[in-house]
């Protein structure tokens, strides 16, 4: 337990929250849920995850501001973070984070399996 | 001259004169009205200038036959003479004889008169031809008039055309100076006409771009078809590249316009412009909403396809637990359902993209046979599962050249899956990339300049003569295979023709049905045009 690495899911959407959190906790990760950016930029400033999942289109406050706002606080400048996205938005996130290398992935596209991969590769394991 | 005798002087004379002359007897009738005359002298240019022989002694109604008809004024005039004494000078025209004369007549006596005359058709001819001219001067003259009033109200009209068109239009001199802006322009643009016209039509409007930053000068449309003296159009509307310009009115407030710039050319000099403009804020708002559209079904559409198959996923490898064969079946069913939803829905939002023109071009030095070699590997079981025999031809050393490599990875994507999805089990299908050279022959067509050709080959169901130039269009699928196979979207070869036409390429096909079909692409190296757009396909 003690050595359990935790990944904060930043997700609108239940049910792909939910299949994270599952899929994630089943990999032996512990896992922070949040349904939108304020709430996300919340539990991520107070619980410190080691990597967030962040999805860009949310209501309440998108993934974007929510990043921007994340990366102004000193803990948050360095904290991992891979991008979840539907692929339209990528310009977006293009725009937003010109001088920073994020990974995203396309969540249509991927499957767990890989979101899992990606996971790990970030967290250097 | 001296030793002739005043007689041989005068006769002389009188023959030799230029003039012809007749000496005459008048005759008058019982009221002292003169009736005729009787030549009793004539000269030889008598007989010259008027043609007649022989008049001496002859009365002049016999000689002129009708000419008391024709010249009464003459029996009168030499009548007057020829009782007064008093001389006379006149012209008059002799229609018997078809010639003008100017007669001067004096009396040396009475009852006689000397007529003294110069035949002057010539010069009344070319007095009536000078007369003609001038009448046909002044009929032209009472044309042009007409033509002027009908010209004048052409250009009454035309201007009350120009003035009430819908569009804005302007129009300026070859430095950019307004001439005329019409009653649309005044309204759009919040200035009067008498305000601006003489006036520098850079100097007396503002044109901003998007981000509100005042265009420069040489990027001002009137400006540009001026300099250039080619028709100089803006975006339209979202869908169209370009620049999107907006006009700043007087009081601030702003508006998108279209603008569209011809230059007038006369002699092959740029003499002025003419510039129509509405106001496309309507046309934005629609373009924003299909733009919206899309991105909103894209999101939407997505997300539930997303979650279906992480579950079925989940399910798969067991997270709830062990499944029979029968489950496991089901659910791959439900997997493959999805994943082709997926790509509908992709291909959907593509095609999309691609008539709203949104989609962009980022080319970047890229390796086709690396990109070649990733669509096999990510269509191996496929490949594998069909047992299709695939050979792969890449010509050692291609160079990087400029293309987007999404773009790109989707026409390989859509050739060689069509490949495999047509090609029977067992069969050969091969993926071929090569150079060549400005000129040189790839199949039927040549290269226009140094290319990269592809060459897709299967062995497949081939597409039926007759549907062969349907091949490329929105929703086809040729006859043969929608009876066998009918999960294609018919979007796939559309979409590829859209790219290719995009970026430069060339794409044909040969084909006959149940042998197979050949797919050839070019690439030219020079590589694809960099595209801004609102979107990337996917």
């Amino acid at each position: 337990m003690e050595n359990k690495k935790t990944i904060l899911i930043i997700e609108d959407e239940r049910s792909l929250r939910e299949a994270l959190r599952d899929k994630l906790t089943r990999e032996g990760f512990s896992t922070l849920e949040a349904k939108n950016g304020e709430e996300g930029l919340d539990v991520a400033l107070r619980e410190h995850p080691e990597l967030i999942l962040l999805d860009i289109v949310m209501p309440v406050m998108d993934g974007m501001t929510m990043l921007k706002q994340l990366r102004e606080n000193a803990w948050g400048k360095n904290v991992k973070i891979i991008i979840l996205t539907n692929l339209s938005d990528i310009e977006k996130i293009a725009d937003s984070v010109k001088n920073e290398v994020y990974d995203y992935l396309v969540k249509t596209d991927w499957k767990l399996e890989d979101v899992v991969t990606k996971v790990r590769e970030r967290l250097g394991e | 001259m001296t030793s002739q005798t005043p007689e041989t002087f005068y006769k002389s004379i009188f023959e030799n004169m230029t003039d012809g002359l007749a000496y005459c007897q008048m005759i008058f009738d019982a009221q002292k009205n003169p009736v005729d005359w009787i030549y009793i002298k004539v000269n030889k240019n008598f007989e010259k200038l008027t043609g007649l022989k022989n008049a001496k002694g002859k009365k002049v109604s016999k000689l002129i036959p009708g000419i008391s008809a024709s010249n009464p004024e003459l029996f009168k005039i030499y009548g007057q003479v020829s009782l007064t004494g008093k001389p006379e000078r006149f012209e008059t025209y002799v229609a018997p004889l078809s010639r003008w004369f100017l007669v001067s007549v004096f009396s040396p006596q009475k009852n006689f008169f000397v007529a003294l005359f110069q035949n002057i058709t010539d010069r009344k001819q070319i007095e009536k031809n000078l007369e003609d001219a001038r009448i046909a001067a002044v009929n032209v003259l009472d044309d042009l008039f007409v033509e002027k009033s009908k010209v004048e109200t052409a250009k009454a009209k035309e201007e009350a055309i120009l003035m009430s068109i819908g569009d804005g239009l302007i129009t300026t001199d070859e430095k950019g100076n307004t001439i005329f802006i019409n009653k649309a322009a005044e309204k759009l643009l919040g200035i009067k006409n008498e305000e601006i016209s003489g006036k520098s039509f850079f100097e007396s409007t503002t044109i901003e771009n998007e981000e509100g930053v005042a265009v420069p000068l040489e990027k001002r449309p009137i400006h540009m078809a001026l300099a250039t003296g080619t028709t100089t159009t803006t975006t339209t509307t979202t869908t169209t590249t370009g620049p999107t310009y907006y006009y700043v009115r007087k009081d601030k407030t702003k508006f998108p316009a279209a603008i569209t710039v011809t230059p007038v050319i006369l002699s092959g000099k740029v003499i002025g412009a003419i510039g129509v403009f509405h106001d496309i804020t309507k046309e934005r708002e629609i373009d924003h909403a299909k733009s919206e559209f899309v991105s909103l079904a894209s999101h939407q559409l997505r997300t539930p396809l997303t979650a279906i198959g992480w579950y079925v996923e989940m399910l798969q490898s067991g997270d709830a637990g062990v499944l029979n064969d029968k489950q496991n079946k089901y659910l791959s069913e439900i997997y493959t359902g999805n994943k082709r939803m997926v790509e509908l829905v992709n291909a959907l939002l593509n095609v999309s993209r691609i008539e709203l023109g949104t989609f962009v071009v980022e080319p970047e030095p890229t390796d086709v046979v690396l990109l070649a070699r990733s669509v096999v590997d990510e269509q191996k079981s496929q490949i594998e599962a069909k047992k299709l025999k695939l050979s792969e031809k890449y010509a050692k050393d291609l160079p990087l050249f400029n293309a987007d490599p999404k773009l790109l990875r989707m026409v390989f994507q859509n050739l060689l899956s069509n490949a495999v999805k047509y090609t029977p089990k067992g069969g050969a299908i091969e993926f071929a990339l090569w150079m060549v050279k400005g000129g040189e022959s790839v199949d039927v067509q040549k290269a226009d300049e140094d290319s990269i050709a592809v060459k897709v080959t299967d062995a497949g169901y081939g597409i039926p003569k007759k549907q062969q130039n349907q091949i490329f269009t929105k929703f086809f699928r040729a006859d043969n295979v929608r009876k066998k196979d009918t999960e294609g979207t018919g979007l796939g070869l559309y979409i590829v023709k859209a790219i290719i036409d995009h970026s430069g390429s060339k794409i044909w096909f040969e084909s006959v049905e149940n042998k197979g079909a050949i797919f050839y692409v070019t690439l030219p190296l020079s590589g694809m045009k960099k595209k801004e757009g609102a979107k990337a396909l996917i």
